[in-house]
């Protein structure tokens, strides 16, 4: 009999738990009532809340990168709230944690798009999740906005609701070989790439390709595994090459950059170090000091940029969150949410498919991260790349490349 | 009637009725649910199919991410339509390149690859023990990843593979699910699976009394690796991307939490914990969800919270849920 | 290209990460050697090390011997804590059990750091001045460099020293050797793995300090990777052993570098592939790791 008694309340257990995961979840305060899930049309006769998808992986490998995206992404939602909502209409946005896992990021996804009915998603700054989530929302008609996903042919794979809010990796490889050669004068290049990651992978090809391209030389290709703190052995290799590289390009995520540059500093090569959006993080001054020099990498947005919007930006995160922005991501995560509001705002309806051709239609959208227009029928944006130069651990602009 | 055919006969009305069951949350529930359902399917499998070393045979095995890669990569190397296959896979030899296999042969096709290595791999590999079985599957595990990033003709890489047709469902999940669970349970109730649990026991016994160690531990092995092989398919149609980083320590982990909290060497059990530490995270995750929108961010409390259950069922329950009993359904006949 | 000078230099660079392998090993072995517990949560406490060395470094007063020895001293308690609240409940469980729980604080931990540092990665500089380079006939190395591979021989002459000579190791060895014996023999088990714990999250601690001034970053995972491969460096060393830890540390420590360091750069990206596959060879040799003792090792 115990045991019948055991099962039981196992049962109960379980029908709980179940039906826990299967009552929609309430309104959170604020918001007008919205527990009852309305189809877009009637939603917009009530005039209750425009409900968007905010896909990050805020806990996790992702979170150093996602965090910051997902609060300049909300940062974006309370300013449009406070200016008066889209159309009259307020935002909500709808958050869940991919907790930088595919399985979690996906159904994630499928819960935006199927219990939250939300009208467009944005998010996620890493292709390998972009990949897994992206489909689903193309399968269910509901627009993807990918703030930092950066593998250029990312909207190709996926399909005609996918867009890219940044520039693609070749974009920004393409300006920094390009500042290189022109600017610096370089002719030969040694490489150093992430062999861990899709995007440092990537980033490295679109660069030798350029290079080469343009009639530079590669004079040495060394790998490293993100993680590993020593980098002693592929110094030994550069310093061992006769004639030595005019510049080194280090394709890394934000954990290495400050340490490469050190280790490459100390041991004595003082060429150029070339770089993409991996590199923008505070840690090259902070951990190199004063060793940080002649460092230039290709990114999204300077944030000293004395533009009205970027310095609108940089102020009003400081003042939400008490931090400056730590990285490109946040601004990144900010101009995807205006992107998708200036969408709805001129598509003149919550549609997810009117919200799609309206985002196609996209020219000239000002966003903190540059100017961002959509060429006829891409949805990979032309958008201005920024190159920042470090000297002495400080960071400046240096130029602003037209692709 | 004889106790064998009734409990066919009662198997067969059980497995009706979970298509019974599985046909209604078909037409009622929506994609969300269905999906998360069929991660549940897949975990059942993974689960139960560790069990089988981990639980039954008491090799503590953690080389199931390495296993669960080699199916997803078998499998969605044959699924990918040819067209996608000569554009993102030149080096591929011309064979591979010009079959698009069906989902089913494609899955099971992983699971044998992943059995295969692993007979190559437990010769070696079996004759540890204990903690160092499980430090050598674990370097397995790295051993595999490390391959998958670095064989660009084959698995392209960091890039990975995207764009496999996602074929992945519950009705495939389940009904691997219950084979699974009907292979290992005949398994366990076999001499087999006598010699199984003989080894965990007292192997010097169980080698006494003319248990062969190496063949029973190496059958536990394999038919678990075939399993997970199998689920790394499934998993792979599922999420229609994969690359080398998707089968990492965290699975391994998740999976092994799930057996442990469930009851090691009870099949239901392994089936509960699955379950349960499915259905619970994300549970977990709406009130995230719901608490962030009203503004006051906490993501990470949902982790926080399962693992504080997982220390707390450990601490209270060290034999797991279901300790090593099993749940007998109602109409089965005991076979002894 | 291996001249005299570079392979020196990958001398100097397989010690300086040995030593680090090996502290984190120490605690790992013990703790392992009384509970048969392998201890996944170590790792998060030598970030924890790491962090807290990192506030202290940025009070500017503190001065610098007081940003190791203060980490030491309060990741030990957190460590005596971490065992009493989460595996002292558990003592004679089925080690499955104990490494869950491990997995479960692990977690706990690094969530909890996520959520209240957030996991961006900050700069650990020490002050300036203090790490110099040197280079002696063409080889570099930092002043950081010699104070790891000083501190660590130090650290780790200091246990082998007390675990030989006290009454509290002599006790901890008679434990690790048969815990029940050393209970009847009116062995205080308690007491003794609370030392055990304490000792081996100090070790940490200095361990996740040398690590985050080496690496020059601290970020809430890692310590993942680096447990998880202290753990390889006792299980080849044999785990239970503290000589074991030791030379396990080094081993994989130079194994490292040098596949890296003398081979070609297309093999750089296998080096963790390498470095199991080591760890495979050694245990098919000596099942029970190079110091181990064959023992009847029953999961």
């Amino acid at each position: 009999m115990r045991h019948t008694w055991k099962l039981l309340s196992l049962l109960v257990v379980m029908s709980l738990l179940l039906a826990a995961c299967a009552t929609p979840v309430a309104a959170p305060a604020g918001a007008p009532a919205a527990a009852t899930q309305a189809a877009g049309e009637e939603a917009a006769a009530s005039g209750e809340a425009i409900k968007i998808g905010a896909l990050y992986g805020v806990t996790g490998g992702m979170s150093s990168i996602d965090e910051p995206g997902l609060n300049g992404f909300k940062l974006a939602a309370k300013q449009i709230n406070e200016a008066g909502g889209i159309n009259g209409r307020m935002v909500e946005v709808v958050a869940i944690d991919g907790k930088s896992d595919q399985t979690a990021t996906t159904s994630a996804a499928t819960e935006l798009i199927e219990v939250h009915k939300v009208v467009a998603i944005g998010g996620l700054n890493d292709s390998t999740f972009a990949l897994a989530a992206g489909p689903l929302a193309q399968a269910a008609g509901i627009p993807f906005v990918t703030a930092g996903a950066t593998l250029p042919t990312l909207p190709e794979q996926i399909g005609d609701y996918f867009f890219m809010a940044p520039f693609g990796d070749d974009a920004q490889a393409y300006a920094i070989a390009d500042y290189a050669m022109n600017e610096l004068g370089a002719k030969s290049a040694y490489m150093l790439v992430d062999q861990a990651y899709d995007f440092t992978t990537a980033l490295a090809r679109f660069f030798k390709e350029r290079w080469e391209a343009n009639g530079g030389t590669i004079v040495l290709e060394d790998t490293y595994n993100s993680g590993d703190t020593d980098f002693s052995a592929q110094i030994a290799r550069v310093k061992a090459l006769d004639p030595q590289p005019d510049v080194l390009f280090i394709s890394a995520i934000p954990n290495e950059a400050g340490i490469t540059t050190k280790q490459f500093r100390e041991a004595g090569l003082a060429q150029p170090i070339l770089s993409g959006d991996g590199f923008d993080t505070p840690l090259i001054g902070e951990v190199a000091g004063e060793l940080a020099d002649a460092v230039y990498y290709s990114t999204h947005a300077s944030l000293d940029n004395a533009a009205e919007n970027v310095q609108a930006f940089v102020s009003a995160y400081e003042a939400e969150y008490g931090r400056k922005p730590e990285n490109a991501f946040a601004a990144l995560g900010y101009d995807t949410m205006n992107l998708i509001a200036d969408a709805i705002r001129r598509a003149g309806s919550t549609d997810p498919a009117a919200i799609r051709d309206a985002l196609a239609a996209t020219q000239g959208f000002q966003a903190v991260t540059g100017v961002i227009s959509y060429p006829e029928g891409e949805r990979k944006p032309t958008k201005s790349v920024t190159i920042i130069q470090v000297q002495d651990g400080v960071y400046s602009f240096a130029a602003e490349v037209q692709p | 009637m004889k106790g064998s055919t009734r409990n066919l006969l009662v198997g067969v009305a059980y497995v009706v009725l979970l298509g019974g069951l599985l046909w209604l949350a078909q037409s009622t529930l929506n994609n969300y649910y269905l999906r998360i359902l069929a991660v549940i399917g897949i975990n059942i499998i993974l689960t139960v199919s560790l069990n089988l070393t981990n639980g039954f045979t008491g090799d503590f095995s953690l080389g199931i991410a390495a296993f669960m890669a080699i199916g997803a990569y078998t499998a969605a190397l044959l699924s990918l339509p040819v067209a996608m296959k000569t554009a993102s896979f030149p080096g591929l030899p011309e064979w591979l390149q010009g079959i698009a296999a069906p989902f089913l042969p494609a899955t099971i096709a992983g699971g044998l690859l992943a059995a295969g290595v692993a007979a190559l791999v437990g010769v070696p590999v079996l004759r540890l023990r204990g903690h160092y079985l499980a430090v050598a599957t674990l370097g397995l595990m790295v051993i595999v990843r490390i391959v998958a990033n670095n064989w660009q003709d084959v698995t392209r890489g960091a890039r990975g593979i995207n764009g496999l047709p996602p074929v992945s469902n519950i009705w495939w999940t389940f009904g691997w699910a219950v084979i699974t669970i009907y292979v290992v349970w005949m398994i366990v109730n076999s001499p087999y699976g006598r010699a199984m649990i003989g080894v965990r026991e007292d192997w010097l016994a169980a080698q006494a009394r003319g248990v062969r160690l190496l063949r029973t531990r190496m059958l536990a092995f394999t038919i678990s690796a075939f399993f997970a092989g199998v689920a790394g398919a499934l998993w792979a149609h599922l999420i229609t991307a994969i690359t080398p980083s998707s089968f990492s320590f965290v699975i391994t982990f998740n999976i092994v939490v799930m057996l442990v909290v469930g009851g090691m060497g009870s099949i239901t059990g392994s089936v509960l914990g699955a379950v349960l530490l499915t259905l619970l995270p994300e549970g977990l995750r709406q009130v995230e969800t719901a608490l962030a929108s009203g503004g006051a961010p906490v993501y990470g409390l949902s982790q926080i919270i399962i693992a504080l259950l997982a220390a707390l069922v450990m601490i209270f329950r060290r034999q797991g849920l279901f300790g090593g009993k099993e749940l007998r359904l109602p109409g089965m006949v005991e076979r002894e | 290209m291996f001249t005299p000078t570079y392979v020196v230099q990958q001398i100097i660079n397989g010690v300086n990460l040995g030593s680090m392998y090996a502290l984190i090993a120490i605690g790992l072995t013990i703790v392992y050697g009384l509970l048969r517990l392998i201890n996944f949560a170590h790792g998060d406490l030598m970030m924890l090390g790491a962090y807290l060395g990192l506030l202290l470094l940025s009070a500017t007063f503190t001065p610098l011997l007081l940003t190791l020895l203060i980490p030491m001293l309060v990741i030990g308690f957190v460590g005596v804590l971490v065992e009493r609240v989460a595996y002292r409940p558990l003592r004679g469980a089925p080690e499955v059990t104990m490494l869950i729980t491990s997995l479960a604080v692990s977690s706990i931990i690094e969530n909890t750091m996520v959520m209240s540092v957030t996991a961006q990665p900050r700069a650990f500089t020490l002050p300036p001045g203090v790490n110099q380079l040197h280079t002696v006939a063409g080889v570099s190395f930092s002043t950081l460099d010699v104070v790891t591979v000083a501190l660590s021989v130090t650290l780790m002459t200091a246990l082998t020293l007390y675990i030989r000579m006290s009454r509290t190791g002599i006790a901890m060895r008679a434990a690790a050797e048969n815990l029940r014996a050393a209970r009847l023999m009116g062995i205080d088990i308690n007491r003794v793995v609370m030392v055990a714990f304490f000792l081996g999250s100090a070790l940490a601690a200095v361990a996740g300090w040398l690590w985050a001034a080496k690496y020059s970053t601290v970020e809430p995972f890692m310590g993942f990777l680096p447990g998880l491969k202290a753990f390889v460096a006792a299980v080849i060393g044999g785990i239970g052993v503290i000589p074991g830890a030791m030379l396990g540390g080094y081993l994989l420590g130079f194994a490292e570098i040098f596949f890296v360091g003398f081979l070609p750069p297309a093999f750089s990206g296998y080096r963790d592939a390498f470095v199991f596959a080591l760890l495979l060879i050694i245990l098919l040799i000596r099942p029970n790791g190079i110091l181990g003792t064959a023992t009847d090792e029953r999961a």
